[in-house]
């Protein structure tokens, strides 16, 4: 919400480099949600939690369940593209050599 | 610092060509080879151990794939887990770790073979329940006016619509309930946490999960105690049998009591 009138109306008044730093914010904004699988995990524990509780059945489980599963994809081919870590995949233990890479 | 992804990021269940991989399900202490059965990941996969020293992953074959944690897949996870824990203490693997070779796991075994010494010798015949309660949020808001006075009092003027005060009565209601809901819940929560204290070893609370929980936790429980926990759970369960739905799991591999950050990189 902020942003948005940030957006329509601060570039009016400020200067250029006011634009140029929304726009920044705004990409820096966007990239943060597709790159976060946090709030997609928390729906899918959600989503097991209605399944446990009987309050949803197994159809509609597989049906959102699949959904979610492709937001988490999404996320990590963003985070890839973007050069982050991703978690899954084959993995070896670090070499001692380059340690906290 | 992008290195280049060959793995699928699908896993395709069936027909499955190239297996080269290893998934890692947990860490034991076992210095000879040992069969679990073919009920690994991705479709009934042979499980068995990998060593080092007295040291054992448990592992079943897998193509290099990312592992998306549908039910389906964390509940094979899960049942490997159970089974091999059934006669051992383990040290659980966070779901989907594939390695990409036998060697690969014999390093991390190696590399890290103090680390899971001491940790299995300290989880030894441990085992971890999962507790949520969720609460039924009318019935005890139904309560908090039988017992509460000032909450009655209010509910009573609302309801005989004394015009003049009826909007900021209602305000006022709304935030008494809240503050008193509040105190409710954090005294159930105490109160179930003292009635299983004495019979677990440690305790730990996660976040809670949608609006009707008021309670996530993780006990770790000696073996010989499980027993005795039980009874408490469903003791205190009763308890509150009207107001509270409690949903009790385990017992578990230590999830939430295990903490190894082990130094794992992408093997491209």
């Amino acid at each position: 919400m902020g942003l948005l009138t940030k957006l329509l109306f601060f570039p009016i008044a400020g200067p250029v480099a006011g634009i140029r730093w929304s726009l920044g914010k705004v990409q820096r904004v966007v990239e943060e949600e597709l790159v976060d699988d946090a709030p997609v995990k928390q729906e899918l524990m959600e989503l097991q939690m209605l399944l446990e509780l009987g309050d949803i059945d197994d159809a509609e489980y597989a049906q959102r369940e699949a959904v979610l599963m492709q937001r988490l994809r999404d996320v990590r081919e963003w985070r890839e593209r973007l050069g982050m870590a991703t978690a899954g995949g084959p993995v070896r233990v670090a070499r001692e050599s380059d340690d906290d890479a | 610092m992008t290195e280049p992804q060959t793995v699928r990021t699908e896993t395709p269940p069936i027909a499955q060509p190239a297996v080269e991989g290893k998934y890692v399900y947990c860490i034991i202490r076992l210095d000879k080879p040992r069969d679990f059965g073919s009920v690994g990941i991705g479709g009934g996969q042979r499980v068995y151990t990998v060593h080092y020293q007295d040291l054992a992953a448990i592992v079943s074959d897998t193509p290099l794939v990312i592992y998306d944690p549908t039910r389906e897949h964390v509940l094979a996870h899960e049942f490997v887990n159970e089974t091999v824990m059934r006669e051992f203490t383990v040290i659980p693997m966070s779901f989907g770790t594939v390695f990409r070779s036998e060697d690969d796991v014999t390093e991390l075994l190696r590399s890290t073979y103090q680390a899971f010494s001491d940790v299995l010798d300290k989880m030894q015949d441990k085992i971890e329940f999962g507790l949520k309660v969720l609460w039924e949020r009318e019935k005890v808001i139904a309560n908090l006016e039988r017992e509460n006075d000032e909450i009655r009092r209010l509910k009573d003027e609302i309801s005989r619509n004394i015009a003049s005060s009826t909007y900021f009565a209602r305000m006022q209601l709304g935030r008494l309930v809240e503050a008193a809901l509040e105190g409710v819940q954090s005294r159930y929560v105490a109160d179930i946490h003292e009635a299983l204290k004495p019979v677990a070893v440690a305790s730990r609370s996660n976040k809670v999960i949608g609006d009707r929980m008021i309670l996530n936790a993780a006990f770790l429980v000696e073996r010989t105690q499980e027993r005795a926990f039980d009874d408490k759970v469903k003791e205190v369960s009763r308890r509150y049998e009207e107001l509270l739905t409690f949903k009790y799991t385990g017992p578990w591999p230590p999830y939430n009591f295990v903490n190894i950050k082990l130094k794992l990189e992408k093997a491209n």
